[in-house]
């Protein structure tokens, strides 16, 4: 390990990131998929000749489950394994997976999710006060194949994101076919102002008490707060979409399960997926990025929730005859986090030019495989937003990224 | 531009003479800021600056100009001219604009070119500096349990496990006693380090996640004529002005949309009334944890990464040759309103706070080596440093030591006592 003799005062800049990072090797090794992916191999492979239903588009469904930053050491390495159950030992055996998804863009979450959902390296502000640049796959296939705003949706826990992120400023492209936007954890963190500022932190101890300060953040009309999309003119909710996300609360409050963020963003999801069964859903799960807090152990908490919630997602799927055998879903990292020991100050942030930071994986399951398979070869993020634009049955629009061969069209 | 009545003559003269009119426009933010909060810089800092300073006031308007001719050219491929860029202070808009310039990486290395060629110049006419022996302590505290399998796994191949003998009545736990001993004989390696005449401001840190060890520590007889005392931060006793700031942050982020605004009023938030004694007393610690609370990694949240990037940023700004980091015991997340982290968790929600235990251990495993990695970026620690962490509930210590430090490869197991004499052989 080199030290590093300069004095480096520009660091204070959060964004002077040192690219000499220290990386540990050890912790890089990749497991080699096809142990674990031995078994089902020989899965028959009926679900190739299966038709896909048709509808507005190929009638093909897809749903996107972005987690935020994750590192390999700590998910798809051999230590990390024990993190991702799910992902490694239910899911990776029917999947197609790439090793190596590389994030080679702006490695900050609003960049980062408008990278993938555009299929272009998106360099806007990082505060989601710009929306991206060129058109995202929810405005390909609303435009091109004249489908419903009902039927594209973004639920996202993490607080980096606006309601920009459904819709480009690119010209003939915008809002008007963008996606409906909607973020569940700013509902809870409105709840608790709320609840704060109004003297009532009382309720907050109470399950009863919490469903109706988490009702009466979504009925008042903050709409700025919440950075939704889903309200009309008036500031008022849809009342189909109303009565999901009173369900979707409840459910959640009175589940005596976990309550962080994810939880009530898949909560959500589950409920959006029932009621207006969309055609292309993207999750955002983010209880990982309490990394940047420093607590390791809640970091690690975050992964298992993702990997248990994407489990989850996937067996919704399985059981909802709207999207059985119809359905891909892909599962990714936004980008990994720093190495160890770098200058940035390790796992807490993804600012490094590193491996680290960079390599994650991704994982694809569903109709768009065509058996379960190990891809070593590296793809980039922004290839799968035409992949995908491609089997909803877009037209190709001009893109950084190239169509993964892999996927079954 | 505004720049503190407390540079030295030598620095202020160049900047009359113009020397920021040489540097490119992405190295001043940087530059405006140090010479305006020189009053708030540690020694090491002032040094770096005005090194970089007077060795491009030494240059011809030729040479300055192709010392940073790499910068430059990145500035215009970049276009930061077109750029709502801050040049006087150091701004969340400016690192974001630079970090998603297509440009960054590059910018970043012309960047460091530059310190190296400040850093060759300053070798070349004041002669490498002697190294001075180094001592960093950090202690995973009782109540965390560690497993002895795992403990010393991220350390990898850094040091070599001991086992320590803990006498059965030791009060205070190992760190304590090794850095402060018995207050009153000044028996402790702090004591020793800080009534050494030669010792200068901010060589010696203590970081405490809890308060036991800097309380102890203030309980030490004052420091000696012309030398200088410890920096001591409590993360318990600084409470108050941790969660004032937090509600201060709290405020403003309601109040205020641009990140900026928030960062620069919280620039100016008067700390002084909210901090313990010694920090309020001592302007450059004041500042320190200001900038500790205002650059995240959650120090203003969790007493252990309070500990962890304390320490980190002592040894970017200030190189100490001593430093003591202890960690300690954080609450579990309360149900549905753990998502509000910036908000004081016991305000926001009546249940009562439960210690994690198992995730505290966790948190603190991690975070240890990570204080080690942070001093080892820099060439001051390179060589002549002894890192001891203990993990009380086991009685162990791992040491990571250049190979004159007898314990590097002596006995596998030491008394606390035995322990300290090596420490404080090496320190001295």
């Amino acid at each position: 390990m080199p030290p590093d003799p300069r004095p480096d005062p520009l660091q204070e800049c959060a964004a002077a990131v040192d690219p000499a990072s220290i990386v540990d090797g050890s912790r890089r090794i990749f497991l080699r998929a096809a142990g674990l992916l031995c078994a089902e191999m020989m899965l028959p492979w009926a679900r190739a000749c299966e038709p896909l239903s048709t509808g507005a588009g190929s009638g093909h469904k897809v749903v996107l489950v972005i987690i935020g930053g994750v590192r390999r050491a700590e998910t798809f390495s051999r230590e990390g394994l024990e993190n991702i159950p799910h992902l490694a030992h239910d899911l990776l055996p029917q999947a197609l997976f790439y090793d190596h998804a590389r994030n080679e863009g702006v490695t900050a979450h609003f960049n980062a999710i408008s990278s993938i959902l555009t299929g272009n390296w998106q360099r806007v502000d990082d505060w989601g006060r710009l929306a991206p640049t060129t058109p995202t796959l929810f405005e390909q296939f609303r435009k091109g194949l004249r489908v419903d705003r009902s039927d594209t949706w973004i639920v996202a826990s993490n607080k980096a994101l606006t309601s920009l992120i459904g819709a480009s400023s690119a010209s003939g492209y915008g809002q008007e076919f963008g996606a409906n936007v909607v973020f569940p954890k700013q509902l809870m963190l409105m709840a608790v102002a709320d609840a704060l500022h109004g003297g009532r932190t009382a309720n907050m101890a109470d399950r009863d008490k919490i469903e109706a300060e988490l009702e009466s953040a979504m009925e008042g009309n903050n709409y700025e707060g919440l950075g939704w999309n889903v309200f009309d003119a008036a500031d008022r909710l849809d009342p189909r979409v109303r009565d999901s996300i009173r369900d979707a609360v409840a459910r959640f409050v009175h589940s005596g399960g976990p309550t962080s963020g994810d939880e009530l963003t898949f909560f959500m999801v589950r409920e959006i997926m029932r009621c207006f069964t969309p055609q292309l859903l993207v999750v955002v799960f983010s209880d990982v990025e309490a990394a940047h807090f420093g607590s390791y152990a809640m970091h690690l908490s975050g992964i298992r929730t993702a990997d248990r919630l994407t489990f989850q997602i996937w067996n919704e799927i399985q059981a909802n005859p709207d999207y059985k055998d119809k359905t891909t879903m892909v599962t990714l990292p936004e980008f990994g986090r720093d190495p160890d020991g770098s200058s940035t100050n390790g796992f807490f942030n993804h600012r490094a030019n590193d491996d680290s930071t960079r390599d994650t994986w991704m994982m694809v399951l569903g109709s768009a495989v065509d058996r379960p398979n190990v891809i070593e070869k590296p793809i980039r993020h922004v290839d799968l937003c035409p992949t995908l634009a491609g089997l909803l049955g877009c037209r190709r629009l001009e893109s950084q990224g190239t169509l993964l061969g892999d996927f079954r069209m | 531009m505004a720049v503190s009545d407390t540079l030295p003559v030598s620095l202020k003269t160049v900047v009359e003479n113009g020397v920021l009119n040489r540097l490119p426009l992405t190295f001043l933010p940087f530059a405006n800021q140090q010479l305006r909060d020189w009053q708030f810089l540690f020694p090491n800092e002032r040094r770096a600056t005005e090194q970089l300073l007077l060795y491009v006031n030494s240059l011809s308007p030729d040479e300055s100009s192709a010392l940073f001719a790499e910068v430059t050219a990145l500035e215009e491929k970049m276009n930061v001219g077109s750029w709502k860029f801050s040049t006087s202070e150091q701004t969340i808009e400016n690192a974001s604009l630079l970090a998603r310039s297509p440009w960054f990486q590059e910018w970043r290395r012309a960047v460091q070119a530059v310190f190296d060629a400040t850093e060759r110049h300053a070798t070349t006419t004041e002669g490498v500096p002697t190294p001075a022996n180094r001592l960093v302590l950090i202690e995973i505290p009782r109540p965390l349990d560690l497993a002895a399998v795992s403990v010393w796994q991220r350390w990898g191949q850094l040091g070599r496990p001991l086992n320590l003998e803990i006498p059965p009545n030791l009060s205070g736990g190992v760190l304590q006693n090794l850095v402060v001993g018995d207050p009153r004989l000044s028996n402790g390696l702090l004591g020793k380090v800080t009534q050494r005449a030669r010792n200068q401001y901010a060589e010696a840190w203590v970081i405490d996640a809890g308060h036991a060890l800097v309380d102890s520590a203030l309980a030490l007889p004052p420091a000696g004529p012309g030398a200088a005392q410890p920096v001591l931060l409590s993360y318990s006793r600084l409470d108050p002005c941790r969660q004032n700031f937090s509600r201060e942050m709290n405020t403003m982020r309601k109040d205020l949309s641009d990140a900026d605004a928030v960062y620069d009023r919280l620039r100016k938030v008067n700390l002084v009334s909210w901090c313990p004694p010694e920090v309020a007393a001592d302007p450059a610690a004041r500042e320190f944890v200001r900038n500790l609370y205002l650059s995240g990694n959650g120090a203003v949240i969790f007493s252990n990464s309070f500990v962890q990037w304390a320490a980190s940023e002592a040894f970017r700004r200030a190189r100490p040759r001593f430093l003591a980091a202890r960690f300690g015991v954080r609450s579990k997340p309360k149900p549905f309103t753990a998502v509000a982290v910036f908000e004081n968790p016991d305000q926001v929600n009546p249940l009562p706070a439960v210690d994690d235990l198992p995730g505290s251990a966790i948190d603190a495993q991690i975070l240890a080596p990570y204080i080690w990695l942070a001093a080892m970026r820099y060439e001051e620690y390179a060589h002549a440093t002894v890192c001891v962490c203990v993990a009380e509930s086991l009685s162990q210590a791992c040491v990571v030591a250049p190979p004159e430090f007898a314990v590097a490869h002596g006995q596998s197991t030491l008394s606390i006592d035995a322990l300290g004499h090596e420490l404080d052989e090496w320190i001295s």
